[in-house]
């Protein structure tokens, strides 16, 4: 936070150590020197921010930037398996599949343990057919089959041809430009720049910022018009910030975030005194493997699998879980399959090679060992040193449990496998939960306005969207539902700019 | 430990004269050392390059060209990929003093058998 209050102080602890900056701030915020002027200043070039400059642009807005902190754009958003539950969508209406936007906000309110916040949840929902058009029209494609994610009682995952978040960001950054968005990287957001009664007017940026390397760069003040929108993500890649909140999530659990998602967004509104949610509650991606970095194939493989296979204990050579049960739940007991001296014994998610092979997910885990094939159960249970006759059990009851359409076991909805028996040829992947996502972050309301701590009103100036953003979701978000929140606020912040 | 730090100033302060062999270089850059460290470093000594400065040599479009993937593989092409298109700056995955590796082995156990460390 820099209020004329801190300017004072730094400016004073500055020129007595006689390293004052041609352009540190002045004392009084009113004459600050500022660099830069835009009408629109967006900081992250996820999700979030790319929604609210296209709309903003569409709403015609003249001068939007974007600043983006890593050398590359789309940070974390670029990052995932290109998923968004939209509710009540042609395609979904094509494909004789039911469902509406209450519904989806049953299903997440649900998830969010009493939590959630049924407003947000209804306004994302609500914009969910809005914001399927509008990536249609950036020139996103979307397959023609929806996928069955976890905890959703409708099939409503569409996903991009692409099947990475990339298929979104590409076409959307490519809009972007085409309304004029400026977009800059290696322009890493340092704090908001206030007035006494705290409106927002601008904020100081570090200009040519290497990742990693704090001081590198020059610092700039730049003045929004309208508002200023924090779209800078999670704060999943920052241990030591996440560890406090949750000490089961030290460094043996891995993280599939960008590498820039250190909460810097998120820090820096606290430090302007706007209201933090729920920062303890912290996702770790269920559908993760253990044998490759950050979100990579793994998680595309075991998506895609997930409602058709089992996922077995290696002590056991039993299923220990619904596998489609919501993200919390799998997470929480994959973590738990640990060898007998309590170190991480991932769990084994076994997958009918005759199924897996309908998606392209299955060439890539197996071409880059985060899969392997084996040709009989006897195979696996020597391969990962699993006791042979229970496995050999439990894969009989499942294929019954497929048969009858019911699981007395663990309660799977058993209409997304029905005739898709566990047969040989199978495809193995270990399952090992990361660091996925970040419930909590500040508050904000319906029109993507932050709230301030101290008053419960929203604080002038500042716009927060996506996953910087806490209390939406509750205790845990459902897969493929932040997609479409992100682009929601970031759309509706852009919405309230424009109107301010 | 003050002397190193002078010892630095000095390696780096007198770049051109010194000889370059004292910091990690590329020998196939033997001819940008020759014309001196400011041939990169278009931004200072004290800061990194400017993301134009290798591309003062290098085409990007060129390079997308030369590693060019095909069926399977075609999106990963690391000048051209499917997250980054031909924006991925140089020095994401380029180290001309320090090793580094493809911004994409952050996610993927991808090979890249030509790729200098």
């Amino acid at each position: 936070m820099q209020t004329r209050r801190s300017f004072l102080k730094f400016g004073a602890g500055a020129a007595a150590v006689g390293a004052l900056s041609p352009l540190a701030v002045s004392a009084n915020s009113s004459d600050v020197e500022w660099d830069e002027k835009h009408e629109i200043v967006i900081v992250g070039s996820g999700f979030a921010g790319l929604a609210a400059a296209v709309e903003a642009g569409k709403l015609g807005a003249k001068d939007i930037v974007i600043f983006e902190k890593l050398g590359v754009y789309g940070g974390n958003s670029t990052l995932n398996a290109g998923q968004a539950c939209f509710a009540n969508t042609d395609l979904q209406k094509q494909l004789g599949i039911e469902d509406s936007a209450e519904l989806m906000v049953q299903d997440q309110l649900k998830s969010g343990r009493g939590y959630a916040s049924e407003e947000l949840l209804r306004h994302s929902a609500e914009l969910g057919p809005y914001i399927y058009q509008l990536t249609k029209d950036c020139g996103c494609i979307y397959r023609d089959h929806i996928i069955n994610t976890g905890g959703t009682s409708a099939t409503r995952s569409h996903q991009v041809v692409e099947r990475s978040g990339a298929g979104f960001i590409r076409p959307m950054l490519k809009t972007a430009r085409s309304y004029g968005v400026k977009t800059k990287i290696r322009h890493k957001f340092e704090h908001l720049i206030t007035a006494k009664d705290g409106t927002v007017l601008g904020i100081q940026v570090r200009r040519g910022y290497h990742f990693g390397h704090e001081n590198s760069g020059e610092l700039i003040n730049v003045k929004a018009e309208k508002g200023v929108l924090i779209a800078t993500g999670g704060f999943g890649a920052n241990v030591s910030f996440r560890q406090a909140l949750d000490p089961n999530l030290g460094n043996e659990v891995g993280c599939t975030n960008a590498r820039g998602a250190t909460g810097d967004g998120l820090i820096a509104m606290l430090a302007e005194g706007a209201m933090p949610v729920h920062l303890s509650f912290i996702q770790s991606g269920p559908w993760a493997s253990p044998d490759e970095g950050g979100f990579g194939y793994g998680a595309g493989f075991s998506l895609y699998n997930f409602p058709h296979s089992i996922a077995i204990d290696r002590n056991t050579g039993q299923r220990f879980m619904n596998e489609t049960a919501d993200r919390k739940t799998r997470a929480d007991l994959e973590v738990q399959r640990r060898d007998k001296d309590g170190n991480p014994n991932p769990a084994l998610l076994i997958a009918p090679k005759h199924e897996a092979m309908k998606d392209p997910s299955m060439a890539n885990v197996l071409k880059y060992n985060v899969a392997w094939e084996f040709d009989s159960v006897d195979a696996i249970a020597k391969h990962f040193d699993l006791p042979k006759k229970a496995l050999k059990k439990q894969i009989d009851d499942w294929n019954l449990y497929v048969k009858s359409g019911e699981d007395p076991q663990f309660g799977k909805r058993m209409n997304m496998s029905t005739g898709i028996y566990l047969t040989a040829p199978f495809i193995v992947q270990r399952l090992w939960p990361k660091v996925h996502y970040c419930q909590g972050g500040i508050q904000i309301n319906a029109k993507a306005e932050v709230i301030a701590a101290k008053t419960g009103q929203s604080i002038p100036g500042l716009y927060a969207a996506g996953e910087v953003s806490g209390g939406v979701h509750g205790v845990s978000r459902l897969g493929g539902c932040s997609t479409p929140e992100c682009m929601a606020f970031g759309v509706t912040a852009a919405r309230s700019m424009m109107k301010a | 430990m003050k002397t190193v730090n002078t010892l630095l100033a000095l390696i780096l302060g007198g770049c051109i004269a010194v000889s370059a062999q004292a910091r990690d270089q590329r020998d196939y850059h033997e001819m940008v050392y020759d014309s001196g460290c400011k041939t990169c470093h278009d931004q200072g000594m004290k800061a990194f390059p400017s993301d134009d400065s290798c591309l003062q040599c290098h085409d990007m479009s060129e390079l997308a060209e030369q590693t060019k993937r095909e069926g399977h593989e075609a999106r990963q092409n690391p000048h051209d990929s499917m997250h980054y298109g031909q924006e991925a700056p140089c020095m994401e995955c380029h180290g001309e003093h320090t090793p580094k590796q493809a911004i994409c082995m952050d996610c993927h156990n991808f090979d890249f058998p030509k790729f200098k460390q």
